[in-house]
């Protein structure tokens, strides 16, 4: 039996012990101190645009209400009543002033605060027994937003998102940031597959290997026109600050004709150059490059990929989606799939965009679909007494000496932030296992307790006064 | 028929869409419309357990929309119960044939071993509509899906609202909404057809 030092030495020279992808203590640890302390992707502004608008999201097993208050300021609040427990929202998502708790009836403003608690004065003998004043639900220990992105972070002393993020913010501009007004979400599709949270998100980091065989059907029926192998070999694969992506490389021409090359209409290119900076357009319109898919750790991933989606013409159609690979045990895994699009985009563009996203990614897309077989297919094999005798070759695009096969693109070559390598391989794949061992070696967080209702040094033993 | 209609229009690609109203009460279990309509969702069954779908796409009208929202949890009283804007399938009859086209192709790996399907189909029942040789179906429909060996089986429950119209003499599906009742599903894709 290995012991976990062993296991993460062995995933820090690209040799990856394939019981990883389904061991109950691994997903134990990644609880304990990766999950306590990583920035949690819940939500988007864009999902809840009026005050009192809310969503109910998950980060692992604790239930957040992400709600819009009066005010307009957002916050994200633990579902729990600070009575008895119970559950104070039940639903997934809706427009409300206050949240009543169905067991005893208390309830709380949309900002938290506690509004109601009946018979404060006789069954607490009113602020003396129970400080009203200044309760409210617990938040999140902290939440912050980039690009209308809203995340979590269960760890009190976390650094901030932005230096977390670091320097892939510069891809994540593409996705999130095509006019001043951002995107907005919708969804997200949700289901669950018998596959380790791992697997997607190292998929969507690097693997443009998988490209051309597992998606051949859809360049057989004329989906999408780009993944043929000779084609895909030629992107770049890039790892910035705590996230990584795959690119197409694309045909010759300027920046706006290799926009409009991948469906773009003039007036949004218009807004991409006014908005992005000099090397962001660069890495297009010098370059080459178009980001597709991408991740950011520990389990959030990007799409950008642009299918033909009407009958009629060759014309395609750019979708952009955002997903959470939510892990529910070590062998299962719910996706939390949402299509995103340009706020200030042409109405026809986002109803086209909408239909690309259905025909390719998500519960019914066609490159999903053959995806997740795979996944939960690794996941089953994962299992056994053979998979700890495994460690997985992912040593791709590197030497047995360490020296990249090509090496890494050149700032003439290359205007984007990070390191880039044209080409297959797995230098994302092990960044982001990289990053996981980094965390997976960390003391457990450690998190005061809230006590509720009570004025602190003032409370006395219950025993002590009697009954 | 409350539980089916608000989500009826709210697809943005439902434009082009056929717009029949039903009318008047569900028919007669012996009326003759009812036994064609049910005698028909039976033999599509049959195709769709079969994974038939070159010959199922034959009976798929050239203006059908093919449409199954998210479901949501929302507050008794919200007024809604699918994620606006969002849906699994929001499909034309090119998308559908995109999909079919998929699977006939020898690299629609999901599918390869097949999963073995069984649809059921129960509380059938039939209404005119305001166009003449158009019928509204409704019907339950749980997918029992089993994968491999010793995998879980899934488990897909919806009702569905079809809208079958006769051209030539023969049924063709123009509408399908399909009000899928879980709202996270557990199959791991949708690479079948309801």
């Amino acid at each position: 039996m290995d012991t976990i030092q062993q296991v993460l030495a062995d995933v820090r020279r690209g040799m990856i012990p394939a019981h990883i992808y389904n061991d109950a203590e691994i997903f134990e640890l990644e609880k304990e101190r990766l999950f306590s302390r990583a920035w949690m992707f819940v939500g988007h502004e864009s999902e809840i645009p009026q005050p009192g608008d809310y969503v109910v999201r998950r980060v692992l097993e604790d239930s957040f209400i992400i709600s819009r208050d009066e005010q307009g300021t957002i916050r994200a609040l633990f579902n729990m009543c600070l009575h008895r427990g119970m559950q104070v929202c039940r639903a997934e998502m809706g427009n409300a002033s206050h949240f009543r708790c169905p067991y005893h009836g208390w309830s709380y403003r949309n900002d938290g605060r506690i509004i109601g608690l009946p018979f404060h004065k006789e069954a607490y003998g009113g602020e003396e027994g129970f400080a009203r004043k200044g309760a409210t639900l617990l938040p999140a220990p902290n939440l912050a937003n980039y690009n209308g992105l809203l995340f979590v972070n269960m760890d009190p002393d976390a650094m901030p998102l932005d230096e977390y993020l670091g320097d892939f913010k510069f891809y994540l501009d593409y996705y999130t940031k095509q006019s001043a007004s951002g995107i907005e979400l919708r969804g997200p599709q949700r289901w669950r597959i018998k596959a380790n949270w791992k697997i997607g998100v190292e998929n969507f980091a690097g693997d443009m290997y998988h490209t051309p065989q597992t998606h051949t059907s859809v360049v057989e029926i004329g989906l999408f026109r780009e993944p043929k192998a000779e084609k895909r070999k030629d992107g770049m694969t890039y790892w910035a600050g705590r996230g990584g992506g795959t690119t197409y490389k694309l045909p010759p021409g300027d920046l706006e004709e290799r926009l409009a090359y991948i469906g773009y209409p003039p007036e949004m290119i218009e807004r991409m150059k006014q908005l992005w900076s000099t090397d962001q357009l660069q890495l297009i319109g010098e370059d080459a490059f178009m980001i597709s898919a991408a991740s950011l750790f520990p389990n959030m991933s990007f799409v950008h990929n642009w299918p033909k989606v009407e009958e009629e013409g060759d014309e395609v159609v750019p979708f952009i989606s955002l997903r959470m690979w939510q892990p529910v045990s070590e062998n299962e895994t719910e996706v939390m799939s949402w299509f995103a699009v340009d706020a200030e985009a042409p109405e026809e563009f986002k109803e086209l965009s909408y239909k690309a996203y259905l025909m390719c990614f998500g519960s019914t897309g066609m490159f999903e679909q053959d995806d997740v077989e795979n996944w939960v297919s690794l996941t089953n094999t994962a299992k056994g007494s053979m998979a700890r005798r495994l460690l997985l070759n992912s040593r791709m695009g590197m030497l047995n000496d360490g020296t990249p096969v090509v090496p890494a693109l050149t700032r003439e070559e290359f205007s984007g932030a990070g390191s880039a390598y044209v080409g297959y391989s797995e230098h994302n794949q092990r960044n982001f296992l990289q990053e996981w061992a980094d965390h997976l070696e960390k003391p457990p967080v450690v998190a005061p307790s809230h006590a509720v209702g009570i004025t602190n040094g003032q409370l006395d033993q219950y025993s002590s006064k009697g009954a | 028929m409350a539980q089916l209609r608000p989500h009826a229009n709210s697809s943005p690609l439902a434009r082009h869409a056929p717009t029949t109203m039903r009318t008047g009460e569900a028919l007669s279990f012996s009326d003759e419309l009812h036994l064609e309509a049910h005698r028909w969702l039976v033999n599509e069954s049959y195709l769709l357990d079969a994974q038939d779908y070159g010959t199922w796409l034959e009976s798929i009208a050239h203006d059908v929309h093919y449409f199954m929202p998210v479901r949501v949890t929302t507050a008794l009283g919200a007024g809604y119960s699918t994620s606006p804007g969002m849906a699994h399938w929001d499909e034309n009859r090119y998308s559908l044939e995109r999909r079919v086209a998929r699977f006939q192709t020898e690299h629609a790996w999901t599918e390869d071993p097949p999963s073995r399907l069984r649809h059921f189909i129960t509380n059938v029942r039939t209404f005119r509509t305001d166009v003449e040789n158009e019928i509204a179906v409704d019907s339950a429909v749980l997918l029992f899906r089993s994968r491999g060996d010793v995998n879980e089986p899934s488990l897909i429950s919806a009702g569905r609202d079809d809208l079958l119209r006769k051209v030539d003499g023969r049924w063709m599906l123009a509408r399908r909404h399909i009000l899928v009742d879980e709202s996270v599903l557990r199959t791991q894709n949708l690479a079948i057809f309801l």
